[in-house]
């Protein structure tokens, strides 16, 4: 037996009142000299004991019901009880609806979510009358559609039908653990979790966590997991999509990476995937002739982006029984040119001598007479003219073995990357690696790492270095995970320059300098490229010459794509913010004259009357516009009228969430130790399953009603007692 | 001293019903004892004394009609009693006499009750002696038939202040002792001794040939009981205190009460007695007119 308001009891204390007033009361009495004693005297010692056994059940009555009534406001309870006496206690409750991306695998008729609804619902209906309940959307997050539990069961039935499937990956841990804080704590007999979800094994990736979760509030809480998924087998997704080339030019042919995985059980045959390009019906596509079970198999599609500006790109396969995976968005932003700026530390006396002739031909890998109309456009300088040069004027720049230049220059340079510019540092004999490592990287943190000793030697060509073969975990190199696109590994590096990569603490030191990251690491694992973010903009080190004093890298093929893919991701930098996870906030820079402005964002499939609205604002100084409910996979579009712009921007799935592998048999067993775990179907009654468990009698109602008729008793007692006798 | 006014203890209302009744003895005054002698007139034995001239106001039922026919002229019987009886009044004093709810207490209702019956007795030319008692007699004025006496009854009636403890058989056995002249002796008491007792001293006084008349007065709260509420009853008479809810015993009170009235009033009439129940509520003029009455109708034929 318990006591749900404990400190109620305190109320018992006032069964002191009526024995304190029946003491006082003794003292108030009318006085009388009367002469007729003796039949007074007759008369009580006839009546003395019998009135006395009157007061005495009186306030035996009365204190009795002040101590019920301190009783009953205390809500006892008896937790356990085969039957439930006095008729069901309320629940106080938290619904979890998992609105994942996996609960709109459809069997043909319904998806996981229209059933989940409907379990949902049924878990309602089971809860009994004077119940509360809240509901939340369970994925990667929890979202409270109704935060805390309301009386109001209907509305909780209109929140449930109304509730949205999302493309959000699932993760089922936060929401648990929402819903156990949220009764924690709370005074009611019965508290009960629902948990609605599909039994997707990803979901249960913090299985541990959740279980000891459950298990520590066992007994204080109930939780019910109605599992609505049926097996699925088969799947096939595009697990993922990018440009491959790094910079998108306009009208030009650009190259999407896209792959496709197969997250089921069985083969698949000849996925057609196709490539569309803004809301042009086709574009190119490509058949993938085999698929085997949780194989990915990357394919290049090329599309062509008609005008400047921002355009969604989707990759599809066939539909199957998952929609939301058959196809991915992303945005890119074409631009119609891209300018660098080549500084020459060593130009030599002919052309071909000079430290950028490689670069520049590899920059603009077109005939000189087409060189005119190619997107990228260089200039050449050299170091003593650096100081002249316009910074602004250009997109990148490309220091190619410069010895050192002014202060001035290194802050021209700084307020050029703080602004978004983009620097590609290579370093050669030249180089002054004092004003390196003392100006660029310890003072301006501009370098992402310091340039150690020389290693090697260029002057002969059997000892060299080699880069690495695999694993290439940047996005510039993670083209060459895939050996159709070739190999960085052939080319030699016969000198180079040990990069030390930059303390993590060296962004206290300098507010703009970003983490140093490595793009690409020799065979050794010693970094060969490292680049970090500095302001809004990035610089690139490499480790060795760009032209082949040092490395036969220019002369590869591979040479090309690197270079390119390094100065689309400088030159594009913030276009990487245009793509985000589903769920994540899409950030960007915008024009100053857009400052106030509101900009009408419409989603994927959204009608213009469910747009939202988002003032650009200036955040640290920078115009920005920003937005965060990217629940759904795909384009979104935010326009603003005066001046008139447009940005688009695309969330993108976690892949993960198409692995539709269910939560395995020795999991489940695990969980029902902790947890009442149902396998729902429309035909199932919830309502049995759950008033079987449910258990726990209070007593309050008894007490008070028996409080009433205890006072009824006493009342009538008291006029009977009262009477002339 | 007393507080009252001579006029205030005769009231005039009273006396003037009292006048016309007349206060007549029951029995033989001298020598003759109820119950021993049947006489012609049932109950009631009396000697023809003398015949005396009608005047206007005499009772026409003492007529002697047979001089009447004979003389043509009117004249009354007077009878022995009519001018040879005394009257002892004796009025209760003690401390319970003090209790009255209403205007008047109870020793002030027997003071007037005693005051009337004195002037009237007096004004018959009968003789009066009053006294008032508690444990014993405390004051007492002796008989006269001097109107004059009058003053002196009501000047003792005035200034007594009743405080002690009753003992009413030990002060009826003392007169059934000391009166031997046989009279009336009228008792103005609430009684509130032991009954049996009580009995026993009327007894004493009816052996001694005397005629008793007892006036039972009680107030009307000691009638009714009406109280309610948490009351601590203190006694007179140095009685203890008692606390109680007095409607829970109110009907018990009440059969205690009766049965404690029923047993003297049998008493009484065991032993010819007159017991005239007095509640002080009611005007004295009313109460004594109709004991009266009642006596005039039960003594003559």
């Amino acid at each position: 037996m318990g006591f749900l308001n404990p400190l109620l009891l305190v109320g018992a204390a006032a069964v002191a009142v009526p024995i304190i007033v029946h003491l006082l009361n003794r003292r108030k009495f009318q006085r009388v000299v009367w002469g007729a004693m003796r039949f007074i005297k007759a008369s009580v010692d006839q009546n003395q004991r019998r009135m006395k056994i009157e007061d005495l059940i009186l306030l035996a009555l009365r204190c009795l019901i002040l101590i019920l009534l301190a009783l009953a406001l205390s809500r006892p309870a008896m937790k356990s009880s085969t039957t439930d006496i006095f008729g069901q206690t309320k629940v106080t409750g938290v619904l979890l609806l998992d609105n994942s991306f996996s609960m709109g695998v459809s069997d043909g008729v319904e998806t996981r979510f229209d059933k989940a609804r409907k379990a949902a619902e049924q878990a309602i209906d089971a809860l009994p009358a004077g119940s509360a309940t809240a509901v939340l959307l369970a994925s990667d997050i929890a979202q409270g559609l109704i935060p805390e539990p309301t009386y109001d069961l209907n509305l909780a039935r209109k929140a449930i039908r109304e509730a949205k499937l999302s493309d959000r990956a699932s993760d089922l841990a936060p929401a648990i653990q929402k819903a156990i804080e949220n009764l924690k704590g709370r005074s009611a007999l019965r508290k009960e979790i629902y948990l609605v979800t599909d039994g997707q094994a990803t979901g249960w990736r913090q299985l541990g966590d959740i279980q000891k979760s459950l298990e520590q509030t066992k007994t204080e809480i109930k939780s019910h997991i109605l599992l609505v998924g049926s097996k699925e087998d088969r799947n096939l997704g595009v697990s993922g999509l990018s440009v491959a080339g790094g910079l998108t030019p306009v009208n030009r042919p650009i190259r999407f990476e896209v792959q496709v995985t197969n997250f089921g059980k069985e083969e698949a045959k000849n996925v057609r995937v196709t490539l569309a390009v803004g809301s042009e019906p086709s574009g190119d596509e490509i058949i993938v002739p085999l698929l085997r079970p949780g194989e990915t198999v990357g394919v290049s599609l090329f599309g062509k982006l008609r005008t400047e500006g921002f355009h969604p790109v989707t990759a599809r396969i066939p539909d199957d029984r998952l929609l939301a995976d058959n196809k991915r968005t992303v945005v890119c932003r074409a631009i119609r040119e891209a300018r660098v700026l080549l500084v020459d530390g060593e130009p030599g006396t002919e052309p071909r001598d000079s430290e950028t002739f490689i670069l520049g031909h590899a920059l603009v890998p077109v005939p000189a007479l087409d060189r005119e109309s190619y997107f990228i456009k260089t200039t050449t300088v050299t170091a003593i003219e650096l100081a002249a040069t316009r910074l602004d004027d250009f997109d990148a720049i490309v220091l190619a073995n410069v010895a050192d230049f002014s202060e001035t220059t290194v802050k021209s340079l700084e307020q050029y990357l703080k602004r978004g510019g983009g620097l590609m540092v290579f370093p050669g004999a030249k180089v002054n690696a004092g004003f390196y490592n003392d100006i660029l990287f310890a003072r301006h943190a501009m370098l992402p790492a310091a340039l150690g000793a020389p290693e090697g030697n260029a002057e002969q060509e059997e000892k060299y270095a080699t880069l690495q073969t695999r694993n290439y975990e940047h996005p510039v190199t993670a083209l060459w995970n895939n050996p159709g696109a070739g190999t960085l590994a052939s080319a030699r590096f016969f000198r180079t320059f040990k990069l030390e990569p930059a303390p993590e603490n060296q962004k206290q030191v300098v507010a703009d300098a970003g983490p140093a990251r490595v793009v690409l690491r020799y065979a050794s694992g010693a970094p060969a490229v490292m680049e970090r973010a500095w302001g809004l903009g990035r610089v690139f080190l490499f480790s060795s010459t760009a032209d082949t004093a040092w490395n036969d890298l220019p002369v590869r093929p591979a040479f090309l794509a690197l270079v390119q893919r390094v100065l689309g991701s400088l030159v594009q930098r913030q276009d990487e913010s245009l793509n985000v996870p589903v769920g994540q906030e899409f950030t960007r820079q915008v024009s100053s004259d857009l400052v106030g402005r509101d900009a009408q964002v419409s989603g994927p499939s959204q009608s213009a009357a469910t747009r939202e609205l988002r003032r650009v604002e200036l955040i640290n100084g920078v115009p920005t516009l920003r937005f965060a409910a990217t629940d759904s996979g795909g384009a979104y579009e935010a326009t603003v009228n005066d001046p008139p712009a447009v940005i688009r921007f695309a969330a993108q799935p976690d892949s993960r969430e198409s692995d539709l592998t269910e939560l395995a048999v020795e999991d489940k067993e695990k969980l029902k130790t902790s947890a009442h775990v149902y396998d729902w179907s429309p035909g199932v009654s919830l309502r049995e399953l759950v008033e079987k468990e449910r258990v726990g009698t209070e007593f309050w109602l008894p007490i008070a009603l028996l409080v009433l008729a205890l006072a009824a008793i006493e009342t009538w007692l008291a006029q009977w007692f009262s009477r002339a006798k | 001293m007393d507080k009252e006014t001579i006029d205030s203890l005769l009231d005039p209302l009273s006396v003037q019903r009292a006048e016309a009744l007349g206060l007549q003895a029951r029995y033989v005054v001298e020598g003759y004892m109820a119950g021993e002698h049947k006489s012609p007139y049932r109950g009631f034995a009396i000697e023809f004394a003398q015949h005396r001239e009608y005047a206007p106001g005499d009772d026409t039922r003492h007529i002697d009609w047979k001089v009447q026919a004979r003389t043509d002229r009117y004249f009354i019987k007077q009878y022995e009693q009519e001018t040879n009886y005394v009257s002892n009044i004796l009025l209760d004093g003690s401390e319970s006499m003090q209790y009255g709810s209403g205007r008047l207490t109870k020793f002030q209702y027997g003071k007037a009750l005693a005051a009337c019956l004195s002037y009237l007795i007096l004004h018959q030319r009968d003789a009066a002696a009053v006294g008032i008692f508690d444990q014993t007699m405390r004051d007492y004025a002796p008989r006269s038939n001097n109107r004059a006496t009058i003053h002196t009854v009501m000047q003792r009636l005035a200034a007594f202040q009743p405080t002690g403890q009753t003992n009413i058989a030990g002060v009826l056995h003392d007169i059934a002792r000391v009166v031997r002249r046989k009279g009336i002796i009228i008792v103005i008491s609430d009684l509130f001794d032991d009954e049996e007792k009580v009995l026993e001293g009327i007894q004493h006084l009816r052996f001694a040939g005397h005629e008793v008349v007892l006036f039972h007065t009680l107030d009307p709260d000691e009638f009714e009981f009406p109280f309610k509420g948490l009351v601590e009853f203190e006694g007179m008479e140095n009685i203890p205190k008692i606390l109680t809810r007095p409607q829970e015993i109110r009907k018990s009170y009440l059969r205690e009460f009766d049965a404690f009235r029923t047993r003297l009033r049998e008493g009484c009439e065991k032993n010819h007695v007159h017991y005239v129940t007095v509640n002080t509520a009611q005007p004295l003029h009313e109460m004594l007119s109709g004991y009266l009455a009642f006596r005039l109708k039960t003594t003559t034929r």
